[in-house]
């Protein structure tokens, strides 16, 4: 059968030469009668071969493949354009926000900088302290950031006082004096009202405390709450020069109550309405108040309340020596309470004579003529 | 003798063009979607092409259609990197191939209607004309009754004039292999001519 496929091909290649059917199966008598067929059907095979393409169907169909991968390209570029151009733009779009928000937040940080409580940016100044303080994780430097901030606090104040605004502020200090409604918190003035919510404890001199309240236009703060903070809170220190400065606790204390009957004769600076007659003390003593002294002229008399000198006192729970009169001087023994409010243990109303006629032996009663620095430096000589 | 000239040159034009065509450089910009290289390569294999799915398929336009269609799907598999590597030739009968046989596939399915039997009168050298024409139409009504396989054969030895060697290359078959099915692919041939000859 090999020899019949050989010979087939053999008959095929002579004929694809130009040689006759019958001439080449002539050679292979032995196949002739078997191949006859098989080469007519080769010949009719080669006689379908079809001629060229025409060159208008060779052009037509170059034109229009070259058209297909021109549209394919376009596609391509179109997809990849698309692939690439999602994310590079959403990249852009965040770089450019996340640049904006940069460069704008540092900007207002910066404006805000400069700025006081009651202004407009002054909140932006506040949180940033607080992102400040939230990334720094030194304890050192976190202390440092602390301490600066506080004096930031009391800068503003200052800063505010001379101005002459009034604005709601906070701020943190210790408190050097207790002056029945007003305490004096690193230097700030700070006046006590029935409505400053107080903490239950009581504030003593050196306390640290966190004061929120109204900074006012006569260079003192209206305290709204006053919160003790916990020991060894680093504050900032006083200056050498305030005449409050902090000093060891026995003669702070001496000088506190000291002041205290300085203060009272030195009440006509602060506002009536700061200080109102039915002022009523509002917490319990927890320990046994030191016993004060206090001596002036009866103001006015009101329900358990005399105001002298411009000074509540509490005479609900005094021993009442003498005549209460407005006019007549007065020395009442007592305390402070933690609001401030002086509860008198003892008082004595002295007749105008013997008033007139102790004149010359004591100088406190004497000098009822409201010549505030004369007293003052009286009793500091008394010291 | 006309056509022989001409296709004289046209093998020699195909030969020059041989000369210069740089197949793996035509496979990278095919890959690119160079429209240079796609020129190249349709020049270089467009008639071969046609003239194989002509040879299979009985019809002018179709198998225009066809041709044109194996280019497209050669551009399309070069972007999917499904594409000829090497042997570009291969791949486009192959593709050709497969594409005629899907084609053949369907019209089994949808039969076209038959022509007409009758036949207008005509005269004795119009007759003859017609009696060749009939003959060449029961060779192809014949060879479409061939198994694809068959068909393929065929259309690779006497339709394109392949060698042995290298239609063996293309069917993917030994030597012997095509010599055997050839044999057999004739033998049907010329029976079925004569069944078509003989309705």
């Amino acid at each position: 059968m090999s020899n019949l496929y050989e010979v087939l091909e053999i008959c095929l290649n002579e004929i694809e030469q130009g040689a006759d059917v019958e001439t080449v199966l002539f050679r292979y008598p032995e196949f002739a009668e078997e191949l006859r067929s098989i080469v007519e059907a080769s010949v009719s095979a080669k006689e379908m071969a079809v001629p060229m393409p025409s060159q208008e169907i060779i052009k037509r169909n170059r034109a229009r493949i070259l058209q297909h991968a021109s549209e394919m390209r376009e596609q391509s570029t179109a997809s990849s354009r698309r692939i690439w151009s999602v994310p590079l733009r959403r990249a852009l779009v965040t770089l450019m926000v996340v640049a904006m928000l940069f460069v704008s937040s540092t900007e207002l940080v910066r404006a805000s900088s400069n700025t006081l409580p009651g202004d407009n940016l002054y909140p932006v100044k506040r949180t940033w302290e607080d992102v400040s303080l939230f990334f720094t994780f030194d304890t050192v430097k976190r202390e440092e950031l602390e301490l600066d901030h506080e004096n930031e606090r009391l800068d503003e104040l200052h800063e505010l006082f001379a101005e002459g605004r009034s604005a709601n502020v906070d701020f943190a200090g210790y408190v050097t004096k207790q002056n029945g409604t007003e305490w004096q918190v690193s230097g700030i003035t700070v006046l006590i009202s029935p409505e400053t919510h107080l903490p239950s404890q009581r504030v003593e001199i050196n306390a640290a405390v966190q004061v929120k309240g109204q900074a006012q236009r006569d260079m003192n703060v209206l305290a709204e709450r006053i919160e003790l903070l916990p020991p060894g809170t680093k504050l900032p220190e006083l200056e050498d020069n305030e005449d409050n400065g902090l000093e060891n606790d026995n003669e702070e204390r001496e000088g506190s109550n000291l002041q205290a009957v300085e203060n009272a004769g030195d009440v006509s600076v602060m506002e009536p309405s700061v200080v109102p007659a039915t002022q009523t003390p509002v917490l319990t003593v927890e320990s046994e108040p030191e016993t004060e002294s206090f001596d002036g002229v009866v103001n006015s008399i009101d329900n358990g309340f005399i105001v002298v000198n411009g000074t509540s006192i509490d005479i609900d729970h005094a021993e009442i020596i003498g005549d209460l009169n407005i006019g007549v001087s007065v020395n009442a023994e007592g305390y402070y309470d933690t609001n401030g409010v002086f509860v008198a243990t003892k008082i004595t109303f002295k007749s105008a004579d013997s008033t007139s006629g102790s004149e010359s032996s004591d100088n406190n009663t004497s000098n009822n003529s409201n010549d505030d620095s004369d007293h003052s430096d009286d009793h500091s000589d008394d010291h | 003798m006309q056509e022989v000239l001409l296709f004289s040159t046209l093998v020699m034009r195909g030969a020059a063009r041989t000369m210069s065509y740089d197949e793996r450089s035509a496979l990278n910009g095919l890959r690119k979607l160079d429209s240079q290289s796609i020129g190249v390569i349709y020049d270089q294999y467009f008639i071969e092409v046609y003239r194989y799915v002509r040879y299979r398929i009985n019809d002018d336009t179709v198998a225009e259609d066809i041709a044109s269609d194996v280019f497209v799907r050669l551009l399309e598999a070069s972007q999917k990197n499904k594409g000829p590597q090497t042997n570009l030739k291969g791949w486009l009968i192959a593709t050709a191939s497969n594409v005629v046989n899907d084609h053949l596939r369907r019209q089994y399915r949808r039969p076209a209607e038959a022509l007409s039997d009758s036949m207008p009168d005509m005269n004795t050298s119009v007759r003859a004309e017609v009696d060749l024409r009939e003959q060449s139409q029961a060779v192809k009504v014949a060879y479409a009754q061939l198994t694809t396989e068959q068909q393929h054969v065929l259309a690779l030895r006497f339709g394109q004039g392949y060698s042995l060697e290298e239609t063996a290359s293309h069917m993917n078959k030994k030597v012997n292999a095509v010599k055997a099915l050839q044999f057999r692919a004739l033998a049907s041939l010329q029976r079925l001519i004569g069944e078509v000859s003989y309705e």
